[in-house]
């Protein structure tokens, strides 16, 4: 008895479905019940139920059966109804809401400095809200938007991390096809690997020096436009694995950062043009990549102090360019990336008439080597269908070497790190990551600053 | 301490050689990977269902104290490659055009037996549209899921209607998409296989199936396994194809067609969908799962191999009388006494 309510409870379940389907366009019509059918279902509704046995194993529905069922769907409808007024939050548009945390514990294990507090922080919390505002079935050319919000140490200020909206002008949905996106609003710049690659190509829990805050902040966000695609895309079905020979990306920027409005008339271009080895999946040549970035500003004309020469504003070219050659194929891989940049400033002067202006260049290189074991980065192979949380676990230990030079006129300044690590990802969206770094500072003419440093990071996602 | 390490040295190279012969003999577990069906820890492998049913894996190996992993993968063949490819599996079941994929793209493995053959594919395509016949699929929108047994399926029925894939405007989804693809209008028609809810949903209509199509034309699934692992353990592989064999005399006898329909319905298909997969049309149940490897086996997959080159499809020829290997499948055959009982 329970098994029959049961199986009218399914049946029920899928009526409302089905319906839903049929509703949702008004083009299709309702099923139509033949004259056949009709006289069938009458004809049997007079016989004993369990003395029907239907061809083809599909028993027939009585009557009472059948008013039971509508009884259940209305129930069901009722309680969906009332379920969808009172608890379901809604949106306008399709919507899919996720995170990312970093929990971090920091120690500084040796110094010559002044020891820094040992500590647990928050290192970022980020929520995004992603989704399409017009979704193209036919082309795939759809209209999507992203916004990103972040909460940061040490600040923990909340502020827009990316806020962008992206058209697909060519067709999305062939992969033999090339691509090429539209996007306009606070996103990353195209430069370079460290700054806008994802994990697989990034393990080490901070950025490389060049790449951030104390270097050229590259992988800080922008304001602006961009435009990026891929040619000659090369599939092998065999592994629905897709690589295009050409990556490209050309953006323009207000040059002022996120959250900022531009501080001079003109804009700063970013370009980036990556050659990937067009080669099957089997290949020993599948995931090299050789990349080149280039980045040109205007700042505003500042002296050394920070002071703005007057009529100074976008006065100061800023120009970065960069190289690098990455080779990822589980469960090896390596990134090499090199990036110098050269920044004007004034030495002396009140004016733009009468300021001396001098170009200091700075150099920043980093070799990234990994070797996993696990099924982390399998894309395919990952998306099992199984009852269970399941999800391959894996160990990635690497080794970073990251130099940095703030100005190569003047010698023995340079920062060097050597980060020991090792990355465990345990579960679909979490990591563990280990980070040993020993730092080596020179300074001309002072004795080097040399700071060993113990990160560990638990780093989630939802 | 030197008379210590004299007589630890030993002791240790005695352990690791007692661990390595034992390793020799035996893995500590095997892995299998299987295109997933609709409903979890199902595959779309019939025989699969079968021996997991009868718990056959089990009642061969749990003596041994060998352990059974078995992956479902839904990105089916390509992402069954993928993790062959990557060494995380010691057998697959999967379609012939996978599997020919893989080994044109260097997958070291051998083809060691052919759970069944005679698989089919439907052409759906959107009530509305009153699409009678393939040569209507002329200039529309035709989803099939490249990479899979379906696409060269659907090239093979384009072929035999004076078609080629320039002649419709083809979308690569998987099934699960296309369905909802077509349901939604977007495309015209899809390539699937059996089961056909939106037929049932009065959302499309029934263009052309297989099932009168010649077996030889028809897709098959292959059993390979890792060229490495039957170098190492060429009893278990043997003992592997032993169970694929018992599942396949089952299957084989008329009499357990319909409990076979009924272990199918678990799979998340429906039973009037299912029933008439097997022992339909110009193939008995028998022949469907023939699982000899060589013969027909060989041959087809010969034919298979030179349509995928012709169409591009692949790029590379493969030795088929090298790829295949009768021996795990005779001595198999000839332990359960079944040497006769496929043979014409």
């Amino acid at each position: 008895m329970s098994k029959i309510k049961y199986t009218l409870l399914l049946l029920g379940i899928l009526l409302i479905s089905n319906t839903d389907v049929q509703a949702a366009d008004p083009s299709v019509a309702a099923p139509k019940v033949t004259k056949t059918e009709t006289d069938s279902v009458s004809a049997e509704s007079s016989k004993d139920a369990d003395a029907i046995a239907a061809e083809d194993g599909d028993r027939v529905v009585t009557q009472k059966e059948l008013q039971g069922l509508n009884s259940e769907v209305a129930t069901l409808r009722d309680q969906l109804t009332r379920q969808l007024d009172r608890n379901i939050a809604n949106t306008l548009r399709s919507l899919t809401i996720g995170g990312t945390l970093q929990n971090r514990y920091t120690a500084l294990t040796s110094s010559n400095q002044p020891p820094a507090p040992n500590g647990f922080t928050v290192n970022a919390a980020i929520l995004s809200f992603n989704g399409a505002l017009k979704k193209d079935y036919d082309e795939g050319k759809n209209l999507t938007y992203s916004l990103s919000l972040i909460s940061s140490a040490p600040t923990y200020n909340v502020q827009p991390y990316e806020a962008y909206l992206q058209y697909s002008i060519f067709q999305s949905l062939d992969l033999e096809k090339p691509t090429l996106y539209f996007q306009f609003g606070q996103q990353s710049k195209p430069f370079g690997l460290e700054p806008q690659v994802g994990e697989d190509k990034k393990p080490a829990a901070i950025y490389a020096t060049f790449a951030g805050p104390g270097g050229f902040n590259l992988a800080a966000r922008d304001i602006g436009i961009k435009l990026r695609g891929d040619l000659f895309p090369h599939v092998d079905t065999g592994y629905n694995y897709r690589v295009p020979f050409i990556d490209y990306a050309v953006a323009l920027f207000n040059g002022s950062g996120p959250n900022a409005s531009d501080t001079n008339k003109s804009k700063d271009v970013v370009a980036r043009v990556a050659f990937n080895a067009p080669v099957d999946y089997s290949s020993d040549f599948r995931g090299l990549t050789f990349g080149n970035s280039v980045y040109s500003g205007k700042k505003d004309l500042l002296l050394g102090n920070g002071t703005l020469i007057t009529g100074g504003t976008g006065q100061a070219s800023t120009t970065r360019f960069g190289q690098d050659l990455s080779y990822v194929s589980s469960p090896i891989g390596f990134t090499a990336e090199y990036a110098v940049g050269r920044d004007e400033a004034a030495i002396s002067g009140t004016a733009v008439a009468n300021a001396v202006k001098a170009t200091t260049q700075s150099r920043g290189y980093t070799f990234t080597l990994f070797y996993e074991w696990g099924e982390q980065f399998l894309t395919q192979y990952r998306n099992q269908n199984v009852y269970d949380d399941w999800w391959p676990k894996t160990y990635q230990p690497f080794l970073r070497f990251d130099r940095w030079d703030p100005n190569t006129a003047v010698a023995g300044n340079e920062t060097s790190i050597l980060t020991y690590g090792f990355n465990f990802f345990f579960a679909q969206t979490t990591k563990l990551q280990f980070n040993y770094n020993v730092s080596v500072g020179k300074k001309p003419n002072l004795p080097n600053v040399n700071q060993n440093t113990f990160v560990a990071q638990f780093q989630y996602g939802f | 301490m030197k008379k210590w390490l004299k007589v630890f040295f030993p002791i240790a190279a005695l352990l690791i050689m007692a661990i390595n012969v034992q390793g020799a003999e035996h893995p500590r577990v095997i892995r299998f990977a299987y295109p997933a069906a609709t409903n979890p820890g199902y595959a779309g492998s019939p025989l699969v269902n079968v021996i997991n049913d009868q718990n056959l894996f089990e009642k061969e190996f749990s003596k041994d104290g060998i352990k059974i992993e078995q992956s479902y993968i839904k990105t089916a063949g390509p992402g069954t490659n993928e993790g062959f490819a990557a060494g995380l599996f010691d057998f697959a079941d999967y379609g012939d055009f996978a599997i020919v994929l893989g080994k044109a793209g260097g997958l070291k493995n051998k083809l060691i037996l052919s759970p069944s053959k005679g698989g089919n594919v439907y052409i759906l395509a959107r009530s509305a549209l009153h699409i009678n016949s393939v040569k209507d699929l002329r200039g529309k929108k035709v989803s099939y899921w490249k990479g899979t047994v379906l696409q060269t399926q659907a090239l093979r029925v384009l072929e035999a209607n004076g078609l080629t894939e320039k002649d419709i405007k083809q979308i690569n989804l998987s099934t699960a998409d296309a369905l909802a693809a077509l349901a939604a209008g977007t495309i015209d028609a899809l390539v699937g296989s059996y089961d056909r809810p939106l037929i049932d949903q009065g959302l499309a209509t029934l263009v052309y199936d297989t099932r009168n199509f010649p077996v030889s034309k028809r897709y098959r699934e292959g059993l390979v396994v890792s060229e490495d692992f039957a170098r190492k353990y060429p009893d278990i592989t043997k003992r592997v194809a032993k169970v694929f064999i018992q599942a396949a005399y089952w299957a084989s006898q008329e009499k357990n067609k319909e409990q076979l329909a009924q272990l199918l319905v678990k799979t998340g298909a429906k039973y009037k969908y299912v029933k008439g997969e097997f022992g339909v049309g110009n193939l008995s149940v028998k022949d469907q799962f023939d699982p000899r490897p060589d013969h027909e086996n060989a041959n087809d997959y010969k034919a298979l191999i030179d349509f995928s080159l012709k169409n591009k499809l692949i790029r590379t020829n493969i030795d088929v009388d090298k790829w295949v290997d009768k021996s795990y499948a005779d001595a198999a055959l000839k332990e359960l006494g079944l040497q006769n009982y496929w043979a014409k």
